[in-house]
């Protein structure tokens, strides 16, 4: 499981079935980089993610989820 | 397909026709069955290839990686072919000198790994799962 999740497919559908073509206009990267986020093939940068939470006028929480993956035992 | 990917293939293409070629050729021509590797004068035009899509922070960052592991594999060949030289020509033929031709031979297999390695490694990112550089 990636450590980010995204819940960019149902915000695209709330916001009246917004493209990915549209969705990647606005937040200024290609379609297919909008594909890969979507299938949590690509973990975006700060900003980007930003980027996109503003293109559904939400916050970045709102769009993206972090799974802190369990902490490994500290050697002896 | 973006414009990354489309170099990426076309490097592999010349690759496989200069190889290709080398190896057919040798058996007729000798030596001069190098001269198919002119063929990477091509990549001089790799700028050109789908310039009209721009790059996003993903393109960006695949092609930082598959430059990263093609210039790795790049050293680590010329690390090996000057290591190979040197056992083949002073530990194994007992010989004193080396022919000059033998560090352009180097520097070819270094263009070929550099280039191949790039284009793998770019072409083997955009299918899995990349993170941004900063996240």
């Amino acid at each position: 499981m990636p450590e980010v999740t995204n819940c960019i497919r149902r915000l695209r559908f709330d916001n009246g079935e917004m493209t990915q073509q549209e969705l990647a206009v606005r937040a200024g990267v290609t379609r297919q980089t909008i594909i890969a986020i979507e299938a949590g093939k690509y973990a975006p940068s700060l900003p980007l993610a930003f980027r996109i939470a503003r293109a559904f006028g939400a916050k970045v929480e709102e769009v993206f989820e972090y799974h802190e993956a369990p902490p490994s035992a500290p050697q002896a | 397909m973006s414009a990354e990917q489309k170099r990426a293939w076309l490097v592999l293409i010349v690759t496989i026709v200069s190889v290709g070629g080398y190896v057919v050729l040798v058996p007729f021509v000798g030596a001069w069955a190098a001269f198919t590797f002119g063929l990477y004068f091509l990549l001089l035009f790799l700028p050109l290839v789908g310039r009209k899509q721009p790059a996003d922070e993903r393109d960006k960052s695949i092609a930082r990686r598959g430059t990263m592991a093609g210039g790795l594999a790049s050293y680590l060949a010329f690390v090996l072919g000057c290591m190979g030289t040197w056992w083949v020509a002073f530990a194994w033929k007992g010989q004193e000198q080396v022919s000059v031709h033998t560090m352009g031979i180097i520097a070819c297999l270094g263009a070929l790994v550099f280039w191949s390695v790039r284009s793998i490694v770019i072409l083997v990112l955009y299918g899995r799962h990349v993170e941004a550089d900063d996240a």
